[in-house]
């Protein structure tokens, strides 16, 4: 069994509790117009290009060896100025778990393993060997997901998961829907289950999107909801550009949002206190 | 600060606190005297003849400094005959591009002074003497004389103050006058309380200006009597510590471009007691907030972390470091070092516990010298295996065969550097040194100087250049060359020997996927777990001229040396160009360490598990500097680095900055010219740096 990946950050000290180790899994069922890893939505292991680091000297060309690309990362690794870049590997619960379990010794604390992406949900099974290796192994896990997913994905992975970071992005439906391309209904309908069948830590991280969701009626909404659902646990997480640059290597073009101030945040953050 | 370390804190800043060495006089010497003799005397006569530095502002005073017209002290070697002739011949000069002299550093061991004072040295000088050799005996008495000098000179110094205190206004007076009669007793006699205890280091630092020790274990006794009877509060203690603190600032002179620069008078808090027991204590942490207090360069402090150390001591300590502009305070494990000091160096526990850091980032003992500084190309031996050996590597077979070829070389460097290093000391131990000696027991007890080995528990550590150069290297050969074959041995040799020219591809192959230490796989951790191996192998059991063990380090220091020994060095397997600098210290390097810090980490813990290398060992981290704004990150962060220590790093500095704030300052150095870095043990404005230094520094990868 694999899965496709696009990154391993280790030693993080976000996506979750303490110092973990976050995998970033290729594949997303939503179109978030401000998405920060584009390079993740895609299934497939894609060739990245910068078009404005290419400096023009062909390498690329003189070390191909096949007519179509064939996604062997030779170019990649010959391009002087870091133009090309191979997204994605595939990769074994076994691997996976064995590059996670060289830094157990900083897990202590609350810290462990973070699923992320994309939507890592989308490979229930590979996941649910990799965090049974995990919990086998005394490492803590968490899943970073949108909820976008049967039920049964969420329910396949719940055993072995110590904590659900669990994206709101707004409730208004037709503001989902224009915002990230699908309906916010199963994902509710999905947290609500969540909450009832699941005894460990349920986060909810809901991104303040200049010009999205960035106004108080909307997030007083979000805290209605969870409030009806006894869920306490909120951060904000305040829209960056950092990821701006990927969707010029994806030939995307991008949806432009303001970052949302300071002072914006501290009066948002006031709404779940 | 009161308002009084306020004002002490201006003129130090503006430079005035610097004690002048007043001119003497040469005097012609009868013709029969001795040299150990006339030097003494002529060492004498200097001292009585120095004027006190006087201030209305003084708690303190007694600090004298010298011109090189005499013997001085064992640090800055003033009038030290024999080492000056070395450093002319061997001092920044790379000899066969393998081995630079470099300055030594002693601690010496206030305890004994604090205990008996002079008087009491004097005494058990007397009793050692008749059991002397002829030239000992010599040095003895040069000693005894010594200390007598250093009496009369305070008795003569507290008569000054208390002339000046009377224009003084009441409360000046008042100071002045508590100083004057304290001058009279210590450090004549053992310290009563805390103020003489502070008071006789005070004076006693012009025997040995460099490093203060573990100030907060022999202080102890006296805050612990003091807090207790009700003589001393604890702002007192912090205002003591302060003008202490401020005197160490001051031995620099503003001109010097060390006044700015943290990598002289380091000192400890905490660490293993002889008892076992963790000794940070209430003063430890009294001692890091004076003096982070101070807007002052020196000194530098470190805490030596052990596993009994609470969480919320590095918790404390780290949060100090980041709120610190200055860049003061470094970490060390205890647990790495004691059991290097006790299994490799063979010193009895109780020794071993007594070590502080000095200088950048030297370890010395208490009471000792470090028995060497000098500095070697480690990469050298690869750059000959590669330009000169290359048909018996084209012959090995596998990465085995390759490595005993690698083996051969790296210890025929060794033996050379180490060959070198007693030479250099071989020099220097043709002086004498007189007004330092007197404060290191052994030295006292043997009648033998400082220069000469008379320290009692020592170490030789010279520091080798190009570690990370070298283990990348291998890295290449065993990975690409060996492992996955992408490389023939053949085509490396070619490209080295062509200075990669026309192998751009065959670099970029090697810099964009070879397995570089600090990204923690098999490979990176395999072989430089190896490199230190050998280290090991070759150094364990082996003894300097003076019969200290041998450890190794990686420190830089001021100097530029990895630009020196890379600008001989020819094109090596890492990727490096022939005349690149070599890296130094183990820690983030250019880039190549793609992993994380976790990652990086774990490389650094567990290259070393003997401690070969618990020398002049430096892990430079540089860290965004986001990690610290949010009290989250920065938790994890602290603990992280307690679970490296606790995997087995020996040290660790902290810079937080980000690339490109490196690359603004270099451009435009007067829009950053409080830009504060960690170097390679001592810290400074990184505008103020060489540019190779600054480049180096910019090549590092910062964590995020």
């Amino acid at each position: 069994m694999k899965a496709t990946i696009f990154d391993i950050q280790r030693g993080s000290f976000v996506d979750g509790p303490g110092i973990r180790t976050t995998v970033f899994f290729k594949g997303c069922n939503l179109r978030c117009k401000w998405c920060h890893n584009p390079e993740g939505i895609d299934r497939e292991i894609k060739m990245l290009f910068y078009e404005s680091k290419c400096i023009g000297c062909k390498k690329c060309k003189s070390v191909c060896k096949s007519k179509a690309c064939i996604l062997c990362g030779e170019c990649a690794i010959y391009c002087p100025s870091m133009a090309r870049e191979i997204c994605g590997r595939e990769i074994t619960p076994r691997e996976l778990f064995d590059i996670i379990a060289r830094d157990k010794h900083y897990y202590k604390n609350g810290g462990g393993a973070t699923f992320s992406g994309g939507e890592c949900l989308l490979n229930p099974d590979f996941l649910r060997e990799t965090l049974s290796l995990c919990k086998e192994n005394g490492i803590g896990t968490a899943i970073d997901t949108a909820g976008n997913v049967p039920y049964e994905s969420i329910e396949r992975v719940m055993p072995y998961t110590d904590i659900f970071l669990y994206d709101i992005k707004c409730i208004t439906k037709e503001l989902h829907k224009a915002g990230t391309g699908v309906s916010n209904g199963l994902i509710l309908e999905n947290l609500k289950r969540l909450k009832k069948d699941f005894c460990g830590r349920i986060i909810i991280r809901i991104p303040i999107i200049g010009g999205f969701n960035d106004t108080e009626e909307e997030l007083r909404k979000i805290k209605a909801f969870l409030d009806s659902l006894e869920i306490e646990e909120v951060e904000l997480l305040p829209y960056h550009t950092l990821g701006v640059h990927k969707y010029e290597a994806l030939g995307i073009d991008q949806t432009e949002f303001s970052v949302p101030s300071e002072g914006q945040m501290s009066a948002f953050r006031e709404i779940f206190k | 600060m009161n308002e009084r370390i306020k004002a002490l804190c201006r003129l130090t800043l503006d430079g005035k606190m610097y004690v002048r060495p007043t001119p003497v006089a040469a005097v012609e010497c009868p013709e029969n005297m001795g040299r150990i003799e006339r030097e003494a005397d002529e060492l004498c006569r200097y001292i009585m003849n120095q004027e006190p530095l006087l201030s209305e502002h003084m708690a303190f005073c007694g600090r004298f400094n010298f011109d090189g017209s005499v013997v001085g002290d064992a640090f800055k070697r003033g009038g030290h005959k024999y080492t000056q002739q070395a450093l002319n011949k061997y001092y920044l000069k790379p000899q066969e591009n393998l081995s630079t002299m470099e300055w030594q550093h002693a601690t010496a061991d206030y305890r004994q002074v604090l205990d008996i004072g002079l008087f009491g040295i004097m005494e058990k000088l007397k009793l050692s003497y008749f059991a002397l050799e002829d030239e000992r005996r010599d040095f003895s008495l040069a000693l005894h004389k010594v200390a007598g000098t250093i009496i009369r000179w305070c008795e003569g110094v507290s008569r000054k103050i208390r002339e000046f205190a009377k224009a003084a206004g009441e409360e000046n007076r008042k100071r002045l006058t508590r100083l004057a009669n304290n001058l009279a007793s210590v450090p004549k006699h053992g310290a009563k309380d805390f103020y003489q205890a502070v008071l006789t280091i005070y004076v006693c630092f012009s025997a040995d200006p460099d490093s203060v020790g573990t100030l907060d274990r022999y202080l102890q006794p006296y805050y612990d009597k003091g807090i207790a009877d009700g003589t001393l509060t604890r702002e007192e203690a912090k205002e003591y510590l302060q003008e202490l603190f401020l005197m160490l600032q001051a031995s620099t002179p503003k001109e010097s471009v060390h006044f700015t620069r943290g990598g002289e008078s380091h000192f400890c808090v905490g660490g293993y007691l002889p008892n076992g027991q963790d000794g940070f204590t209430d003063l430890s942490l009294l001692i890091i907030e004076s003096m982070v207090e101070l807007p002052t360069y020196i000194p530098q402090v470190t805490l030596r972390w052990t596993e009994k150390t609470p969480t919320e001591v590095l918790y404390k300590v780290m949060d100090l470091e980041r709120q610190d502009p200055h860049k003061r305070i470094a970490f060390t494990n205890d647990e790495k070092r004691i059991k290097c000091y006790t299994e490799i160096c063979g010193f009895p526990y109780e020794r071993a516990v007594n070590y502080t850091m000095v200088g950048c980032n030297e370890p010395a003992f208490l009471g000792a010298i470090t028995g060497s500084n000098s500095k070697g190309n480690i990469l050298r031996c690869v750059e000959t295996l590669f330009h000169k050996r290359d048909e018996k590597i084209l012959a090995a077979s596998d990465f085995d065969s390759f490595y005993s070829l690698f083996e051969e070389e790296l210890f025929s460097d060794l033996q050379k550097i180490f060959d070198y290093d007693d030479m250099y000391n071989s020099e220097r131990a043709k002086d004498y040194s007189y007004i330092s000696s007197l404060f290191f027991e052994e030295c006292v007890y043997s009648a033998k100087s400082l220069t000469q080995g008379g320290g009692k528990t020592v170490t030789a550590s010279p520091m080798l250049i190009g570690v990370t150069n070298l283990i990348d290297s291998l890295i290449v050969v065993k990975q690409l060359v060996y492992d996955k074959k992408k490389i023939t041995m053949a085509e490396l040799i070619q490209a080295l020997k062509n200075n990669w020219a026309g192998y751009e591809d065959t670099r970029t192959l090697i810099l964009k996927t070879a397995e570089f230490f600090g990204n923690d796989t098999d490979t990176s951790s395999t072989v430089s777990k190896r490199v230190y191996d050998s280290l090991y192998r070759f150094y364990y059991g082996k003894k300097n001229l003076f019969g200290y063990p041998w450890l190794v380090g990686d420190l830089l220091g001021y100097n530029e040396h990895h630009k020196w020994f890379g600008e001989g060095t020819l094109a090596t397997p890492d990727g490096r160009y022939s005349g690149q600098s070599l890296k130094f210290a183990i820690g983030q390097s250019e880039g190549k360490d793609r992993e994380g810090l976790s990652a990086l980490l774990n490389d650094v813990a567990g290259l070393d598990k003997a401690g070969i290398a618990c020398g002049s060992t430096v892990t430079n981290l540089y860290l965004d500097k986001s990690l610290i704004e949010n009290e989250g990150s920065f938790r994890s962060l602290v603990l992280m680095l307690e679970e490296y220590f606790r995997q087995g790093g020996v040290h660790f500095q902290l810079t937080y900055t980000s690339k490109e704030d490196l690359i603004k300052a270099k451009k435009d150095p007067q829009s950053y010219s409080g830009l504060r870095v960690r170097v390679t043990g001592f810290s400074d404005y990184f505008v103020k740096l060489k540019p190779s230094i600054q480049d180096d520094i910019i090549e590092r990868t910062v964590k995020k």
